[in-house]
């Protein structure tokens, strides 16, 4: 071939291939969403590929990303916005909402929401949870779970106990149930602390308003908790590291007799444990006062996507009819849905009860730029410190109120 | 052609080219150090002087020496920072000791000696991640094979939680990093070792020479220079590892297992805070250019001698 022939082909190649770059990219929408399921070998590619058949011009990319006890998630999330490098579409809490508030990162849905019809199968509750300060409405709700009490049936039966209603009765069960290598309480004090010291603390008086930490009620309800490690020893002494692989692996071993955790681990529970293992709400305080913490899970689209229709499309499928009951399978939690909660046999059936009897004292983390930090940092350090006996318990309150209100 | 006669323009435009043609050829590298090095540390100090949310970065305000001055006050920087010295010395320590001891048991002459020389590796080759998991499972308090094995030879009578214990917690951390690390120092030292000639320990056998006394005068003078290099940059790996803290400990239980790069990474990432986060790794930079300028000016000295 001459040279010059070579040159006229490259040419015409180029620009044909110029031409029809376009096409292509008219042709077929492509949706990056980012999400992450508690169980890593769980994949949406089923889902996807119904979604993907009823709708041919768009392709979704699904990226899992590790959890990591949530601070990898939303480090990876926030530095992908800094670096103007954020999916279409991803999976989000509620505690996000005011830091992505500050960074004016998410899409407005209220505008899609007004069209959509499958929105009244979500319960007014929901949408108002998942409501923005400023009125508007960010979040696709997906999915939720509640954090409730798993407890030793046949544990329970030969020592005579009732499930605990009260703190008294729980630490009088976990008294009587520490015994021959077997800790009464598998306390989650690493990662994640925050789900076994709201229901006690946040459940016992205190508050994150201004204040709220330092108050009487609020000190002696956390140096009750602390006190389950370091008074009663009610706890392992691995506690103020266990995060949820050992609690719930301490549980299924049958090395502790209650743990605190949500219906996403039910069904390992269930597969080591049967029958012995079950479910309460969790105990109220002594004013009758209780709290436990609502594990939201949203989706939201991202205000730099230049594909919101098709993410809107698919954040819809997945929190309407079929798709949200899978989506929920996959995530092991609960259906949003009213229609997919009717028929739900995703999980055993008293799993599903205690997380609906759970839903009165159930609250979300305050929507404050300093929550991820009191979840990733300031709660772990402060209250392995003071489980370990190194400082006062009121040093963690003091740490938390001093995060919020400085 | 013959040359241009001495002292013309011409030779002197040569003599100029000549001289400026390896700096143009440097140019594309220094380019790319300057992209991927430079730019990030100045990033670095221009984060420092800044009160730097990345969550708020258009609030970004200039703050001068705030940064440093609040490090100074704080009592987690102070217990980090001894961490970090105990973390390096430490496990610098073990792994040249436990390296030179492999580096000789391998420079002998046995018949597997190829697959041992193959196997001492594996530590190195395994991702930081691997190593951080599989050592929290040994340690683990409820399933951990230690606390199995040790009750199992009677040494102790309950489980004992490593990780959560701090008395015991960083020391196990570093155990992980030890058994991480060593293989760099045996293969480097190993290497060092085959270069030594033999004649010289002949020499010094028919001088009557122990072995101990051959190693103290031929040995080690041989690889004293291989040593100080991968001690130099074990420092300056070790000091800047947090990987195996973060999957093992995530720092805890409580500051215990705070290193300075955990620090400043939880800072950085869990509270956002990248103005401060950039100080502390900016003091920390300063702490291991002191080691590094040491290390250089000793070796200048060396040359010198």
């Amino acid at each position: 071939m001459k040279r010059r022939t070579f040159v006229k082909l490259a040419g015409a190649s180029a620009f044909a291939g110029a031409v029809s770059a376009p096409a292509i990219a008219q042709g077929v929408t492509t949706v990056r969403w980012w999400y992450h399921y508690d169980n890593p070998q769980n994949t949406p590619a089923a889902l996807i590929a119904k979604f993907e058949q009823a709708n041919p011009g768009i392709k979704i990319q699904a990226e899992a990303i590790p959890w990591g006890g949530g601070t990898d998630y939303i480090n990876r999330m926030f530095s992908s916005v800094v670096a103007g490098n954020q999916p279409d579409c991803a999976m989000v809490r509620l505690a996000y909402l005011s830091r992505f508030g500050q960074m004016r990162a998410l899409e407005p849905l209220d505008g899609y929401l007004t069209k959509w019809a499958e929105r009244s199968d979500i319960s007014d509750d929901v949408w108002k949870l998942n409501r923005a300060p400023d009125g508007k409405q960010y979040y696709m709700p997906l999915h939720y779970v509640v954090i409730y009490l798993y407890y030793r049936q046949d544990l329970f039966q030969q020592a005579g106990l009732q499930p605990p209603k009260t703190f008294d009765e729980f630490l009088n069960c976990a008294k009587t149930l520490t015994k021959d290598g077997m800790y009464g309480y598998g306390m989650r004090g690493g990662g994640g602390c925050h789900d076994n010291w709201g229901p006690f603390v946040l459940g016992g008086g205190a508050s994150f308003d201004k204040g709220g930490m330092l108050t009487d009620k609020a000190l002696a309800a956390n140096r009750f908790f602390v006190e389950f490690a370091t008074k009663h020893k009610v706890v392992p002494p691995s506690a103020p590291t266990d995060a949820f692989r050992q609690i719930v692996d301490a549980f299924k071993a049958g090395r502790t007799a209650m743990t605190i955790h949500h219906i996403g681990s039910a069904a390992e529970m269930v597969g080591a444990l049967g029958d012995k293992a079950s479910a309460v709400p969790l105990p109220r305080g002594p004013g009758g006062g209780g709290w436990t913490y609502f594990g939201d899970e949203s989706n939201a689209i991202f205000a730099s996507s230049k594909v919101k229709e098709a993410a809107f499309k698919w954040v819809s499928f997945l929190s309407s009819g079929d798709g949200n009951v899978e989506q929920a399978k996959l995530s092991g939690q609960l259906p949003i849905t009213t229609s997919g909660l009717k028929n739900w046999t995703g999980h055993p059936k008293r799993f599903v009860e205690a997380s609906f009897a759970s839903l009165p004292i159930a609250q979300t983390l305050p929507d404050n730029v300093k929550t991820p930090d009191f979840v990733g940092r300031v709660l772990p350090t402060n209250l392995q410190r003071a489980l370990l006996g190194e400082t006062n318990p009121d040093e963690v309150m003091k740490a938390v109120e001093q995060l919020f209100h400085g | 052609m013959a040359p241009p006669p001495p002292g013309t323009a011409v030779q002197m435009n040569q003599a100029a080219i000549r001289t400026l043609t390896p700096y143009g050829f440097l140019v594309p590298a220094l380019l790319v150090t300057a992209l991927v090095i430079l730019y990030p540390v100045a990033q670095t100090v221009l984060f420092s002087l800044q009160d730097y949310l990345l969550y708020a970065p258009d609030d970004a305000r200039f703050v001068g020496f705030r940064n440093f001055s609040m490090a100074l006050k704080d009592e987690v920087f102070w217990i980090s920072l001894k961490h970090s010295a105990v973390w390096v010395g430490g496990i610098v320590f073990a792994q040249l000791s436990l390296g030179l001891v492999t580096a000789l048991l391998l420079n002998q002459s046995f018949w597997w000696r190829g697959i041992a020389r193959a196997l001492v590796i594996i530590p190195w080759a395994l991702p930081s991640v691997i190593i951080g998991l599989m050592w929290t499972w040994i340690f683990d308090f409820n399933t951990g094979v230690l606390n199995d094995l040790l009750i199992r030879i009677g040494l102790i009578s309950q489980p004992y939680a490593w990780l959560a214990s701090p008395q015991s917690a960083l020391a196990c951390v570093m155990l992980a990093l030890v058994w991480q690390g060593f293989p760099f120092f045996a293969v480097m030292i190993l290497a060092g070792l085959q270069t030594v000639p033999k004649e010289l320990y002949e020499a010094a056998e028919i001088d009557g020479a122990s072995e101990f006394r051959q190693f103290i005068h031929v040995t080690a003078p041989a690889i004293a220079g291989i040593v100080a290099t991968a001690v130099l940059l074990r420092i300056i790996w070790v000091a800047n590892s947090l990987d195996v803290i973060l999957v093992m400990t995530g720092g805890g239980p409580g500051y215990t297992t705070h290193t300075l790069p955990l620090y400043a990474f939880l800072r950085a990432y869990s509270g956002m805070e990248f103005g401060y986060a950039a100080t502390l790794a900016l003091m920390l930079t300063i702490l291991l250019l002191a080691i590094v300028w040491l290390y250089v000016r000793q070796q200048a000295k060396d040359l010198d001698a």
